[in-house]
């Protein structure tokens, strides 16, 4: 029922998100409706480029918007406690923190592994050249790995700060890495940012194994610190 | 084989500079309904968090059913057997009624749906109402219901009929004499209506401080205790207060009134001694108990 | 037999329990033989705490004024009209008039009862 609880949590985030892709989905079919075309002298694969980058940042905010929430709070209650009171009624169940954490973070990772999922195969299958299905999954996979990293840093967010902070460092950490990684070559070259991008890893190039492989670790070290504080946290 | 529900030997915790709870000493019986009393701010939410884990204490030990409860593990199986109410009553207001009954069940192989259907019913909680638009009486009554319908040996209770009309205390008093009787279920509350928990608890505890000044079976203390009420020809002398079984004292001009336990008659006799001109005993209510033994002199 | 508590009282709940149902008996509004409610039903009816009720069962059988039988629950033992069960019911009377003449007074229940301690401590202290 843990994850029923973590459902019903993350319902309307999630649905805001998908929603908000479906709309972008459809841009072809209600574009028209408003005379909304190319601007002139934009090429396809400028244009492109362009969406595959919103494309990147919605995996970005999906990976924060759904791992905010439910670890610490269902809404910020009040400066001073950092926590829901349901908190309480939850903690007094029989159920270890190690599997709390993990029962709701793993519904949001699923989430939003899903929603760039959707949006991945949106650029995708769009993209001026054409990409076969072998090389989608290829780019799916490396894109789900590297957003991971996004998720696991926000869920440790969440677990040390309330709703609205953890969203806004969310978004100032990805910021700074990405400024970062054009100055210091070796943030550029393990950047799960840039293992997201096809641009910086065109479709039929190299497999950009430093970002994945960083991107498990980070992972897993984010994930594991999570868990500890959440274990040694006191309400 | 008769363990104590909860036993605990010097529990201490402090937070930043302010010591909560500074070694505390409970030993709850099995079966016994137990208040726990204190003025706000005494320790008693601390120590029903410590009891649940949420919190870890700085120093001293617990057991929970006789079993020492020292790491996540234990407290999880200690945490089987418990149901909880919390302060403030809250639950996820993004469930209804029954859909937080659904999400509880699960985690207690020992539900009694019987309990369930009888306390919706007596509780008049619809399935279907969403928490937000529940009052505060209901929250604590779905509070308590998920509490007690879960089957659980000890109920762990914060203030549970805080905010509740006397005919749900009523209620509520009931259900709990009747799980009493039934399963030998154990209660532990902390309280600040002193007519209830002397309607039904068979023993108390008054915490002040993060220290117990006062427990025992609620009975015995009111066998025990006397209020003594004194007055002398002049000023009452300086040595009443040394008097053996003699807990506290109040003067007001010629009149003297202490707190006296065991051996009361013998304490008459000595104020008789030291001068009275007229004493009166009385029998001592626990508001009396309390009041005396948190006020300071 | 209706049993009435005064939970705010000095007086231990169990000790309250056992002198209404000793006066039950002793004025015959329960007759010898005859079962007394179950410990659960008095705990349930008065919402108090069943191990006090069980309490003043347990002091009343060491009395002998009721007898447990195992399984069937308590039933009032065989009294005998002894001098002290008639003494009693002449107190009763005499306290019945008293409190009656300081309540056309206008003594209040407190009242009442501290100047029924103060004679007692009054006579037993001389």
């Amino acid at each position: 029922m843990l994850w029923f609880k973590a459902w019903l949590e993350t319902r309307w985030r999630f649905a805001f998100i998908a929603g908000t892709m479906l709309f972008a989905w459809a841009a072809p079919l209600w574009a028209p409706l408003f005379h909304l075309r190319t601007p002139p002298g934009v090429s396809d694969s400028r244009l492109w480029m362009a969406v595959h980058l919103a494309s990147i940042f919605l995996y970005i905010f999906a990976a924060i918007y759904l791992a905010g929430s439910g670890i610490n709070s269902q809404t910020t209650y009040s400066a001073t406690s950092g926590f829901h009171p349901s908190m309480l009624f939850t903690l007094s169940l029989p159920v270890s923190r190690r599997r709390l954490l993990f029962v709701r973070a793993g519904l949001g990772a699923l989430q939003t592994g899903i929603l760039v999922a959707i949006m991945a195969a949106y650029t995708v299958f769009q993209r001026p050249g054409g990409t076969t299905a072998p090389q989608f999954l290829v780019y799916l996979a490396r894109a789900m790995v590297c957003t991971m990293v996004v998720y696991a840093l926000s869920t440790l967010l969440a677990c040390l700060l309330d709703e609205m902070w953890q969203f806004y460092s969310g978004f100032l950490c990805c910021i700074a890495a990405f400024v970062l990684q054009f100055r210091v070559s070796l943030v550029s070259w393990l950047s799960p940012l840039r293992g997201m991008s096809l641009i910086s890893y065109p479709i039929g190039g190299p497999v950009p194994w430093a970002p994945v492989i960083s991107s498990l670790l980070l992972t897993a070290g984010l994930m594991y610190a999570s868990m500890l504080i959440v274990q040694r946290k006191e309400y | 084989m008769n363990q104590a529900a909860i036993e605990t030997h010097g529990l201490s915790k402090s937070f930043g500079d302010i010591a909560a709870l500074r070694g505390l000493e409970l030993n709850v019986p099995r079966g016994s309904i137990y208040g726990f009393l204190g003025r706000n701010g005494a320790g008693k939410t601390t120590t029903i968090k410590l009891l649940l884990g949420m919190l870890r204490p700085d120093a001293g030990r617990f057991s929970l059913f006789g079993e020492a409860v020292d790491s996540e593990a234990s407290s999880v199986a200690a945490r089987r057997r418990i149901g909880f109410v919390s302060e403030g009553k809250e639950l996820y207001n993004f469930m209804t009624v029954g859909q937080m009954i659904k999400f509880t069940r699960p985690f207690f192989p020992g539900w009694r749906r019987e309990l369930e259907e009888k306390y919706l019913e007596l509780f008049r909680l619809p399935r279907a109402k969403s928490l937000p638009k529940l009052s505060k009486g209901m929250c604590t009554q779905l509070m308590l219901l998920l509490a007690m319908a879960r089957g659980a040996e000890l109920l762990v209770m914060d203030e549970p009929t805080s905010g509740l009309d006397p005919a749900m205390t009523e209620d509520i008093l009931q259900a709990l004499a009747d799980l009493a009787a039934d399963e030998g279920v154990s209660v532990f509350f902390s309280s600040h209506q002193l007519a209830e928990v002397e309607q039904i608890c068979d023993s108390v505890c008054i915490l002040d401080e993060g220290q117990v000044v006062i427990d025992g079976v609620l009975d015995d203390l009111k066998s025990q205790y006397r209020r003594i009420l004194a007055v002398f020809k002049s000023e009452p002398p300086d040595s009443l207060a040394a008097l053996p079984g003699v807990d506290h004292l109040r003067q007001r001009g010629r009149t003297a009134s202490l707190l006296a336990h065991m051996d009361v008659d013998a304490v008459v006799e000595r104020i008789r001694e030291l001068g009275a001109i007229s004493v009166e005993v009385r029998p001592v209510t626990l508001k009396e108990l309390f009041l005396d033994h948190v006020r300071g002199e | 037999m209706q049993l009435r508590v005064n939970f705010s009282s000095g007086v231990p709940i169990y000790v309250q329990l056992m002198e209404q149902i000793k006066h039950a008996v002793e004025t015959g509004a329960v007759r010898t033989g005859e079962q007394l409610p179950t410990i659960r039903k008095v705990a349930e009816d008065l919402a108090m705490n069943p191990n006090t009720v069980a309490r003043a069962y347990r002091e009343l059988e060491r009395e002998g004024v009721i007898e447990v039988r195992h399984g069937s629950g308590a039933f009032v033992a065989v009294v005998e009209a002894g001098p002290k069960s008639v003494a009693i019911a002449e107190a009763s009377k005499g306290f019945r008039n008293a409190i009656e003449a300081g309540a056309t007074l206008g003594l209040t229940e407190p009242e009442l009862r501290r100047v029924f301690e103060q004679e007692l401590s009054r006579i037993t202290g001389e």
